[in-house]
């Protein structure tokens, strides 16, 4: 399903990149063009395999959203050899493309479009979509006037409304309100008995654990460990000098804090 | 529920052919690419009251005004057609240039957002936002062509051939702007120094003097301009008047192949890079 060879990606450091044609030339002049190369991802290999689960952890910053993005294509890698077979439902920062400008509807086509699916059909689905987001009453109203957690539904509504053979997800379980939240569960696990693969990235250990048949532990980068879930997150856990217990406790909570999505994002897109 | 309907393989190593993929890319996206446009043309004027009426307005009003300053005050003598039709046609084309090329070199840092989250060809902004220029020129056409009849003119039989110059200015702009998507990635002020290149050469662009009242010693840097002879075409198959020699027709195509070639060729070396920065 999806192969990882020995992926590497480097960023460009934004302070050793010269933004601008002038500054480029003085530091040409200067002899001084230097980039600074962060190594987001640095020699990752894994693979997954059809149907299954693999959860991805590690503290912020650790390349997980990169790792995402170069499987769902989003990024090319600097190194290494990314070979992904099937259809693909990318849910990365949803929302992609959404214009405030354009109703819901128009916007349901054009994101459905940009994420490679026929455009007459996302048009015939539009008003499913909207419905499922609880937003049909919405749907011919420019998205402006929306909330940003209608927006976040609105994008995840989308995304969802497929049968894809992997899933990659990247912390947006978490949208929308408790209801929402339940439905969209239910939506990824009915995704899963139809036997979509899934890649997962969540702060949300109690789901990595309770869904993926693997988990990879990413740090710096690099793969730190790689294997069954209750094992790769009792190490990251330790490593990160939180008590298995401290962390399991808050899940009785009701009001337990979740990873907030960038939701507002969705907004600003286009 | 429907299927994705994107490429269900994905090799990273699988390489670019330089003119090839885009090709490939224009035609599986063109949906895309309609949507994008219609997105363009419409989102512009969605607050406005005139809404795409704008369209038609913007090239008259800005006529209109020329007209004033330039036939009340500075009168130039132009051959064969009345003043108003030979601004029009020269305002028209000069816009199209300079509109098409500012939008497409910025369509792919513009459009970060998009392409920092799903995986879309970056080009695909790129053609649509040209694609969306050539629309507004075709639509600039229907005042051009009222303007042209009430003059008493007359259209010639060879407006039907306006979509060659036309295409052809499609060809260059996309160019153009695939060499400045490709530079403003890296160098932001790329984008800046354009519009002072599409000021010059709208300048270099005899669209509302005629070429007669530039003195001689400078006549060779509009001949050098290739936006000339595009618009001698453009003009000559619109509303008559001067003939452009067949040299014009070399110039017009061969600078919008060979631009083209080489934007396409060198977005196709650095779109890597490019989109890991954006």
């Amino acid at each position: 399903m999806v192969e990882v060879h020995d992926v590497s990606l480097a960023y460009r450091l934004s302070h050793s990149t010269p933004t601008t044609f002038k500054e480029f030339a003085i530091r040409m002049a200067q002899r001084q063009v230097k980039y600074e190369k962060l190594w987001a991802l640095d020699g990752v290999s894994f693979h997954v395999d059809a149907g299954e689960t693999v959860g991805i952890v590690g503290p912020n910053g650790a390349g997980k959203s990169t790792l995402m993005k170069v499987i769902a294509r989003v990024l090319p890698p600097t190194g290494g050899r990314v070979i992904v077979r099937g259809t693909v439902a990318p849910m990365i920062e949803l929302g992609a493309g959404f214009n405030a400008e354009l109703t819901a509807f128009e916007n349901i086509v054009l994101y459905g479009t940009l994420l490679g699916r026929d455009s007459d059909r996302m048009r015939e689905r539009a008003a499913e979509i909207a419905d499922w987001a609880g937003l049909s009453e919405f749907l011919d109203v420019p998205i402006r006037s929306y909330s940003s957690g209608m927006l976040a539904r609105l994008g995840f509504s989308v995304a969802t409304d497929v049968h894809p053979e992997l899933l990659v997800v990247d912390e947006v379980l978490s949208v929308g309100d408790a209801a929402f939240q339940k439905k969209s569960r239910e939506r990824i696990e009915r995704m899963m008995e139809e036997g979509a693969a899934i890649v997962l990235v969540s702060h949300d250990l109690d789901t990595v654990r309770e869904i993926s048949q693997r988990a990879l532990w990413l740090d710096r980068g690099r793969v730190k460990l790689l294997g069954d879930p209750d094992e790769v997150i009792g190490a990251y856990l330790r490593h990160a000098g939180v008590d298995e217990d401290d962390h399991a406790a808050p899940r009785a909570a009701p009001l337990r804090p979740v990873e907030a999505p960038d939701t507002d994002q969705a907004a600003s897109g286009g | 529920m429907s299927a994705p309907s994107s490429t269900t393989y994905y090799d990273s190593e699988q390489s670019r052919r330089p003119l090839v993929s885009e090709a490939i890319h224009f035609w599986e996206y063109r949906e895309l690419i309609k949507l994008l446009v219609v997105r363009d043309l419409t989102v512009r004027y969605k607050r406005s009251v005139l809404g795409m009426w704008w369209t038609l307005l913007n090239p008259l009003l800005t006529t209109a005004i020329m007209w004033l300053i330039f036939s009340q005050l500075f009168r130039f003598p132009i051959p064969g057609v009345p003043y108003v039709v030979y601004l029009l046609s020269g305002v028209l084309l000069v816009t199209y240039f300079a509109q098409g090329v500012a939008a497409t070199g910025a369509a792919i840092v513009n459009s970060s957002s998009v392409l920092s989250k799903v995986y879309v060809p970056p080009e695909v902004f790129s053609l649509a936002a040209a694609t969306a220029a050539t629309v507004n020129l075709f639509v600039g056409m229907i005042p051009l062509l009222v303007v042209i009849v009430v003059t008493g003119v007359g259209v010639p039989w060879t407006v039907v051939l306006t979509p060659i110059p036309a295409l052809a200015m499609l060809a260059l702009i996309t160019g153009i702007g695939l060499l400045v998507a490709s530079l403003a990635v890296f160098f932001y002020d790329v984008l800046d120094l354009t519009n002072v290149f599409i000021q010059l050469i709208a300048y270099l662009t005899p669209s509302f003097y005629p070429l007669d009242i530039v003195p001689d010693q400078y006549k060779i840097f509009i001949k050098l301009n290739p936006l000339y002879h595009y618009l001698l075409v453009f003009r000559y198959f619109v509303h008559g008047g001067e003939v452009p020699a067949w040299f014009s027709y070399v110039v017009m195509g061969g600078t919008s192949l060979t631009v083209l070639a080489a934007g396409v060729w060198l977005f196709s070396r650095s779109w890597q890079r490019l989109v890991v920065l954006l």
